[in-house]
C-alpha cells in the first residue's frame, strides 16, 4: 500500500546573515578529515561567483559532494560503499570573499560506477546558496582534458553542446583548476533542476 | 548515529527520476520588489538531468565534519537573552512521513529587537550581548530537535524597496541524500507581517505557504517557562525511482 505523500517544504533564500561560524575553518579542505589524509591526487579548485554583468558576489555559500579517488561514495546507497576511503568524507563548504572568490582543496574524484556498469566522468556536485537566490542552484563540475567527459550522462544533457564548456574546470597550473560560476547573463553557468 | 537508507529500489538501474515539483509549492525565483533575485537567477531554463548515485548519495553523520552546538540558544539566568522565551520543536521527515534520524540542522535568527549578530547587519536595532542566534544540532532517533531560543523580532530590509521581514527562523537541513538538501525559513502563526512578506508570499500555493508557518502549541498543553512552536520540514529524495527505459 502506498503511504500518503507529504509535500517537500518550500525553500527560501539563505539571506545575507548566514552565520560566519557555519563556514567552519577547514570545511573547504576535503583532503584532511579527523587528522588523516585522503587517498588520491590533491587538487586545488579556485573560482569566482558573479551575478549579472559579471559583478562579483560576496557571501555566497558553496557546498560540494564527490566520490573518493576510486569513484566510491561514502554512503550506503553506493554498492561499493564498503570499499570507500575511510579518510575521505566527500563533502565540503566554502564561502566567497569580497571579490567573489572561493577555494576548495580536495582530491580528484574517480569515475563512479552506475549499477548497469556504465561509468560517470570524474565530477563534483555543487550547490549554490546566496542571498537573492530564492531556491538553491545545482550545478556539476567536470575536469578539462578528461576523455570521459564526452560520454557523461549528465554533461550530455547540456544543450547546445557549447554550453558544456562552462561546466568544465580549466587546468590552471599543476594540480590546480579554475571553475567560475556565473549565475546570470549571456555566458551563465548551466544549472540543473534540483 | 547511523542513518537508514532505503532509496535505491532497483539494483540494475543506471539512472533515476524523481517526480517534478508541484507548481506553486516552491517560491518563484524572481520576486518583484526584491531586486537581487533578478540579478542572480539564471536566465535560461534549468536542465533536467538523469539522477545517478551522485544525487542519491550525500553526506551523512555531518557532525564528523561540522561542529555541533548546544540547542539552548537563549542561555540561562544572568546570561539569558532578552525577549520572549520559546521552544521550537522541529520534525525532519521524508516525503512518506518517516522520521530522519541523525541528520544535521542549522538554524539562525535575529534577536528580539530584530538584529542579527552578523557584520552584514547594520540595522539600528541593538545587539544583545547574550544572544548569538544560531545552533547546529542533529535530529534524535525520532527525527526531532528541540531548540530553546527567544522569539525573533521583525526587521526592515534596507534599500529603495524597503519592506519588513516578519519574525522568522532560518533552517538549513541535509536529509539523507544530495537531493534532500534544503534551506528554508519558518514563520510564526498569526503575525500580520506574514501577509506582506515578499519571501513567504513567493510561494503562491496557499497550502505550501501554510507549511512554512509553525504551529503554536496551546499553553495548557505546554507547561513551563516558554511558548512552544512545532514545525515540520519534509525533504525530497525518497520518491526517486529507477528510470524506465523504453
Ligand atoms: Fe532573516
Amino acid at each position: 500500500m502506498m503511504s500518503a505523500v507529504s509535500m517537500p517544504i518550500g525553500e527560501a533564500t539563505i539571506g545575507p546573515f548566514f552565520p560566519g561560524a557555519y563556514v567552519d575553518a577547514g570545511a573547504n579542505d576535503l583532503t584532511r578529515w579527523q587528522g588523516r589524509s585522503a587517498q588520491g591526487q590533491l587538487i586545488d579548485i579556485r573560482g569566482r561567483v558573479t551575478e549579472d554583468e559579471g559583478v562579483p558576489l560576496q557571501n555566497v555559500v558553496l557546498e560540494i559532494w564527490q566520490a573518493d579517488a576510486n569513484g566510491i561514495y561514502r554512503h550506503p546507497a553506493d554498492p561499493r560503499a564498503k570499499h570507500a576511503d575511510a579518510d575521505f568524507f566527500g563533502w565540503g563548504r566554502a564561502a566567497t570573499d569580497a571579490d567573489g572568490a572561493f577555494h576548495f582543496r580536495t582530491i580528484m574524484p574517480g569515475r563512479t560506477h552506475l549499477p548497469n556498469g556504465t561509468l560517470r566522468a570524474p565530477h563534483i556536485n555543487v550547490v549554490v546558496l546566496a542571498s537573492g537566490l530564492m531556491r538553491q542552484l545545482q550545478t556539476v563540475m567536470f575536469f578539462e582534458g578528461n576523455a570521459a567527459n564526452a560520454t557523461d550522462a549528465v554533461l550530455a544533457c547540456v544543450h547546445p553542446a557549447a554550453f558544456q564548456e562552462a561546466l568544465i574546470a580549466k587546468a590552471d597550473g599543476p594540480r590546480k583548476y579554475r571553475f567560475d560560476i556565473r549565475l546570470c547573463g549571456a555566458d551563465e553557468t548551466p544549472f540543473f533542476e534540483d | 548515529m547511523s542513518i537508514q537508507v532505503d532509496l535505491v529500489k532497483g539494483a540494475k538501474a543506471d539512472t533515476y527520476t524523481i517526480p517534478p515539483i508541484v507548481d506553486g509549492t516552491q517560491p518563484t525565483r524572481i520576486v518583484e520588489g526584491y531586486p537581487q533575485t533578478a540579478r542572480r537567477t539564471p536566465s535560461r531554463p534549468l536542465l533536467r538531468r538523469p539522477l545517478t548515485l551522485s544525487e542519491l548519495t550525500g553526506p551523512l553523520d555531518l557532525s564528523g565534519r561540522l561542529a555541533a552546538t548546544s540547542a539552548d540558544v537563549a542561555g540561562q539566568s544572568a546570561r539569558r537573552a532578552l525577549g520572549q522565551l520559546i521552544v521550537l520543536r522541529l520534525a525532519v521527515r521524508d516525503e512518506d512521513g518517516s522520521p530522519i534520524a541523525g541528520t544535521m540542522v542549522e538554524m539562525w535568527q535575529a534577536n528580539a529587537a530584530g538584529r542579527y549578530a552578523h557584520p552584514n547587519d547594520s540595522d539600528h536595532a541593538p545587539l544583545d550581548p547574550h544572544f548569538q542566534g544560531n545552533a547546529r544540532v542533529q535530529t534524535d532517533a525520532s527525527g526531532n530537535i528541540e531548540i530553546r531560543t527567544i522569539k525573533p523580532g521583525a526587521y526592515p530590509v534596507p534599500g529603495p524597496d524597503r519592506w519588513w521581514r516578519p519574525p522568522h527562523v532560518h533552517f538549513s537541513v541535509w536529509g539523507k541524500v544530495w537531493l534532500s538538501r534544503v534551506v528554508t525559513q519558518m514563520f510564526f502563526p498569526g503575525d500580520p507581517l506574514n501577509e506582506q512578506d515578499l519571501i513567504l508570499n513567493a510561494v503562491v500555493d496557499a497550502e505550501a505557504r501554510a507549511r512554512l508557518v509553525a504551529r503554536s502549541v496551546p499553553t495548557q498543553a505546554a507547561p513551563g517557562d516558554a511558548l512552544v512552536f512545532e514545525h515540520t520540514v519534509v525533504v525530497r529524495g525518497k520518491r526517486a525511482t529507477p528510470t524506465e527505459h523504453a
